[in-house]
């Protein structure tokens, strides 16, 4: 096996979690499955910018690339029922960063130099009942790639206010993820790991006005076990991590513009001395001929965790490079939009991350591979009247 | 300033204009849900989760990927 | 700020302990315009039938799942006295219209943008069915709408008509 080979696998990154748990939407009236089963499909293209010639050794380098396809499957089953099933394929090809050196310049990334490919796949399914003043949810989760494998459970319950105007909601979830990096002549962190990931929820939302809506949520997550980037040089991180977050959302309807407001903020902190600010904030204006425009703006800020630099020293007992864990502020700007035929929708949506560590709250350094992409999307709907 | 937020935040949950079951049409919206799309969430979700440190804050954390 | 708080949760509770019609009340009137402007039928025009007083919107779901259902029953039962009273909430009577478009029906449509009768009847949910019989007292309350409910309604009105 070549070291070509061996990078590529740089590809996996110990799991920083996904796919949050999908809340129940808010029923107006009295809760009830769907009406008709909805089919979707998205194709989207993720592509990040080439790391710059002065921010990495030989050269400018090309980054990650991911093909991303999904399908979705939402059908009432009898009276009380629903039945869900999500398919995500995900083909991934590039280089990321492998380690941080000091040059003359400056510190400088080592890219992992590889351009192979890796595939992803996560099946989802999952059912909800419902009964009078709320409903129950279940969901299982399997994701597999040749290297890690991760099976999540998940269990979440509502319940309406006697009046309907507040709702209050629970959820748990746990997951037992699996890591075998590929061996090969460069040597990995890992032969075989593992990491177990448990998570609760708590919220609360409430009706405002005839126009607003507004929520509340508290989560605790708790992962152990291998947590550690078995791809990256120089990393090694605590078997351990609790993170909490606040988060808080608001809708706002604009009779006058026939347009939505929507704002979301999260409040993040963890035990490795990150926390971090992410605000949300998206306009949904409808047009005549059923058209529906999109912009939507996010800004996220994080802290770097303790354990970081940008130059790392191996000595110590924990230490990282991973530019993931430095302090950085990011913006995105994005657009979408949809138009609505009969029992058809289409929409495509496209977004620009940029970060950046003059755009943080936080003071730290700026770790030479901080990311900036290009996302675009488009799908199709059918809902089955 | 916990001082204020929990005042705003007793008042918001308070707020003692009743909308009645028959006054919630605007509500009731498809752009007015939480989530207006199930796969676009799923991704940016995904996309933030495997870039950046923190995560979760939309419901209990999922499971994890390898997703770089 | 602890009283007020107390005072704000007392006026909410209040107001939430808003006392609905019940089972064995006299159904209130309803006599409000029919849909499009027309002059609508009231309830004390259909004195001496079972009537359903169907409370609905464009924007609740299981109101598509009840119509056709609705439909059905009246026109197997409307020859024996039964009919259907429904009574559109919808803000904006666009909505209504398109709504009726794809799921038509032949009974009676009144309108009530204001909201006075749901209040009255203390609607709790969306939709809510009352149940009114010959001599116009509410028999049985209806929330929500499922696909089997229209067998277990068709039965209690065969046996309010048979009274």
């Amino acid at each position: 096996m070549s070291a070509r080979d061996d990078n590529n696998k740089q590809s996996t990154l110990v799991a920083l979690t996904s796919s949050a748990l999908l809340l129940p939407a808010y029923q107006a009236a009295a809760d009830a499955p769907p009406e008709y089963t909805e089919l979707g499909v998205r194709y989207s293209k993720y592509e990040e910018d080439d790391i710059e010639g002065k921010k990495s050794f030989g050269g400018g380098s090309e980054r990650y690339e991911i093909d991303i396809a999904q399908f979705h499957l939402l059908a009432p089953v009898g009276d009380n029922l629903s039945l869900a099933l999500d398919v995500q394929w995900e083909d991934m090809s590039g280089a990321s960063p492998w380690f941080v050196g000091e040059s003359s310049s400056g510190p400088r990334v080592i890219m992992s130099g590889a351009s192979i490919e890796d595939t992803r796949t996560e099946v989802s399914v999952a059912t909800r009942y419902y009964y009078d003043r709320g409903n129950a949810g279940i969901s299982y989760t399997y994701s597999d790639e040749d290297d890690y494998e991760s099976d999540a459970f998940s269990l979440d319950a509502s319940l309406n206010s006697e009046d309907g105007m507040t709702t209050y909601t629970a959820a748990i979830s746990s997951s037992w993820d699996d890591i075998e990096p590929t061996q090969g002549s460069i040597p990995t962190n890992a032969v075989d790991e593992e990491k177990d990931i448990r998570s609760a929820w708590i919220g609360v939302t409430r009706i405002v006005s005839r126009q607003a809506m507004v929520r509340f949520g508290l989560s605790y997550t708790y992962r152990d076990g291998y947590l550690t980037d078995p791809y990256k040089s120089r990393d090694s991180r605590p078997d351990e991590r609790k993170e909490y977050t606040f988060s808080t959302g608001y809708r706002h309807f604009f009779d006058e513009y026939d347009a939505a407001l929507h704002l979301d903020y999260r409040y993040f902190d963890d035990d490795w001395d990150i926390a971090s600010h992410a605000l949300d904030v998206a306009w949904v204006q409808n047009l005549p001929e059923d058209v529906q425009l999109t912009p939507f703006f996010r800004y996220y800020t994080q802290d770097e965790a303790r354990f970081f630099n940008v130059v790392t020293e191996t000595t110590d007992r924990f230490y990282a490079d991973d530019y993931r864990l430095s302090a950085y502020g990011a913006l995105t700007f994005g657009l979408r939009v949809r138009k609505d035929i009969g029992n058809w929708s289409v929409n495509a949506t496209g977004e620009r991350y940029r970060s950046d560590q003059s755009w943080s709250l936080y003071n730290g350094n700026e770790a030479p591979g901080l990311v900036d992409f290009w996302r675009v999307s488009f799908g199709l709907d059918y809902t089955f009247r | 300033m916990k001082y204020l937020t929990g005042l705003a935040v007793a008042l918001l949950l308070c707020g003692c204009e009743t909308v009645q079951p028959w006054e919630r049409g605007t509500l009731a919206k498809e752009e007015m849900q939480w989530q207006s799309d199930v796969m676009e969430g799923r991704m940016r979700d995904q996309i933030h989760a495997s870039k950046e440190a923190s995560s979760g804050g939309t419901g209990a954390a999922g499971g994890g990927c390898g997703c770089n | 700020m602890l009283q007020r708080l107390a005072f704000c949760l007392g006026l909410c509770l209040s107001l939430a302990a808003n006392a609905g019609v019940k089972v064995g009340d006299e159904a209130p009137a309803v006599a409000l315009p029919g849909i499009g402007g027309t002059v609508g039928i009231t309830l004390a025009d259909l004195r001496g039938k079972v009537v359903y007083v169907d409370f609905w919107a464009s924007w609740c779901g299981p109101c598509r799942v009840s119509f056709p259902q609705l439909e059905a029953i009246r026109r197997e039962l409307g020859p024996l006295g039964f009919e259907v009273l429904a009574i559109n909430v919808d803000e904006d009577e666009d909505d209504a219209s398109e709504f009726l478009s794809e799921v038509p029906v032949t009974y009676p449509i009144v309108r009530d943008a204001e909201g006075v009768t749901p209040q009255a009847y203390g609607i709790m949910g969306m939709p809510t069915g009352y149940l009114v019989d010959r001599s116009g007292v509410v028999r049985d309350i209806h929330q929500g709408y499922k696909k089997s409910d229209g067998e277990k309604l068709r039965e209690t009105i065969k046996e309010l008509l048979g009274e």
